[in-house]
């Protein structure tokens, strides 16, 4: 018996029940030899049939599957549904409780609100990941114990109430939240993760005078921007008061933010002094570019909420 | 035009179950794994290795075959044999065949009018 089909043997019995080897090994064995000997006997070389015959059985893992009848999936139709489900309904929760817990008990600690951010984020997708790993691992042995789970069947009363007409998508409205929360922790962060300078000490990039008022201001109007996010989700669609509130918030954080730009009160003046590019002119570029992107961003978002209001009123 | 992949798709999941038929029909004569293979490949009936052989373990452990060692022949070999159960359950399959096939025949004759 030549060596490859040994191997090959070997490798398909491993994975299959003890009981039936021996039986199984014999039989392969004949199998692979009448096929071998069907080819020699047309004229080929016994080598080249061998591993011609071998090749066709295929991966020995896979062929030890069909003969003691296993699943070659992690998770099958069976679960698939009930452990996305579940997947899911977890992953909603669990990493932004653990995250938000981690981050505010961070920040009552210590007096760095950049280092509080750091902590959530990172045990929320530590969260993340070991929530997504035990849940698919217990599936996956659920799929091999081939355990009846006795869950009900589904019912034409689970269906979901959405039928599509939402206008405004939940997923949308999380991003929008979730970046004007960024924008809020950007605001706060850069006062205390502050840029570094040639010397080594830190400072802050927005001017630290603007915190007696504008930044608180800038701040609130971003609260209730998150306001308008979930009145605009609630209301599944833009409605002409929605997109007049719009307007107004959009004008009161674009407004003071380019006359504190084309005033030179926002950036830090310590910041100016120390970078000879900032001193040189820089500052007015830096100014310049901050304007147009905010008012290009805030002419944009209007303009979106009153096609959109408009679609939607049709 | 559709294309070959689809098709063969379809081909593949209509001759599925029609594997284990012929196995029982053919194997009403006694054969090991490798003849009864190329007597359903001159049949028509092309069918892998490494489907077919699992397949007959399976009917095997099903009851519906039995299995007997040929220690005659320099090589030995696993001779199957459709049981009395295989061949019931046989009787059931061919039927619910031509079952299938009545109502195709009925459905395309109906279509035509």
């Amino acid at each position: 018996m030549s060596s490859l089909t040994d191997r090959y043997v070997a490798a398909t019995l491993r994975t299959v029940p003890a009981p039936r080897r021996t039986e199984l090994a014999e039989e392969l064995r004949a199998s692979i030899a009448d096929m071998i000997d069907d080819r020699t006997a047309g004229g080929q070389d016994h080598a080249s049939a061998e591993r011609e015959v071998l090749t066709e059985m295929g991966r020995p893992e896979q062929l030890a599957a069909r003969y003691s009848d296993r699943t070659l999936q992690l998770i099958g139709p069976r679960y698939y549904l009930v452990w996305w489900g579940v997947l899911r309904m977890l992953l909603t929760w669990i990493p932004a409780l653990a995250g938000t817990a981690t981050g505010l008990v961070t920040a009552t600690v210590g007096d760095e609100p950049g280092r509080a951010i750091g902590a959530a984020i990172s045990v929320a997708f530590q969260t993340a990941v070991q929530v997504a790993f035990w849940v698919t691992l217990s599936f996956a042995v659920l799929e091999r114990a081939q355990a009846p789970l006795g869950l009900p069947e589904w019912t034409v009363d689970q269906l979901p109430e959405e039928t599509g007409d939402r206008q405004i998508s939940q997923p949308d409205s999380c991003a929008s939240v979730v970046f004007l929360l960024g924008t809020i922790a950007v605001l706060v962060g850069q006062h205390f993760q502050r840029w570094s300078t040639d010397d080594g000490s830190r400072l802050p990039v927005l001017d630290p005078a603007l915190w007696s008022f504008w930044l608180p201001a800038l701040i609130a109007v971003l609260v209730a921007t998150i306001g308008l996010e979930v009145a605009k989700y609630r209301a599944r669609r833009w409605t002409w008061p929605l997109v007049a509130v719009n307007a107004v918030l959009n004008l009161a954080f674009a407004a003071p933010v380019v006359w504190l730009l084309l005033t030179d009160r926002m950036l830090n003046p310590e910041l100016i002094d120390r970078f000879a590019w900032l001193r040189e002119g820089g500052a007015d570029d830096v100014a310049r570019i901050a304007v147009v992107v905010t008012v290009v961003i805030a002419v944009w978002d209007v303009v979106d909420s009153v096609v959109k209001a408009r679609r939607a009123a049709r | 035009m559709v294309s070959d992949e689809v098709l063969r798709t379809h081909l593949q999941e209509l001759r599925r179950g029609t594997i284990v038929v012929a196995s029982l029909v053919a194997l009403r004569r006694p054969d090991y794994g490798y003849a009864l293979l190329q007597r359903l490949a001159a049949h028509g009936f092309a069918v892998d290795a490494n489907t077919l052989y699992p397949l007959l373990r399976r009917l095997e452990d099903q009851g519906l075959l039995t299995s007997e060692w040929n220690t005659d022949e320099s090589r030995p070999r696993k001779f199957y044999r459709t049981s009395a159960d295989g061949e019931t359950v046989l009787t059931r399959l061919l039927d619910d065949l031509s079952a299938v096939q009545a109502s195709i025949t009925q459905l395309i004759e109906g279509a035509g009018r």
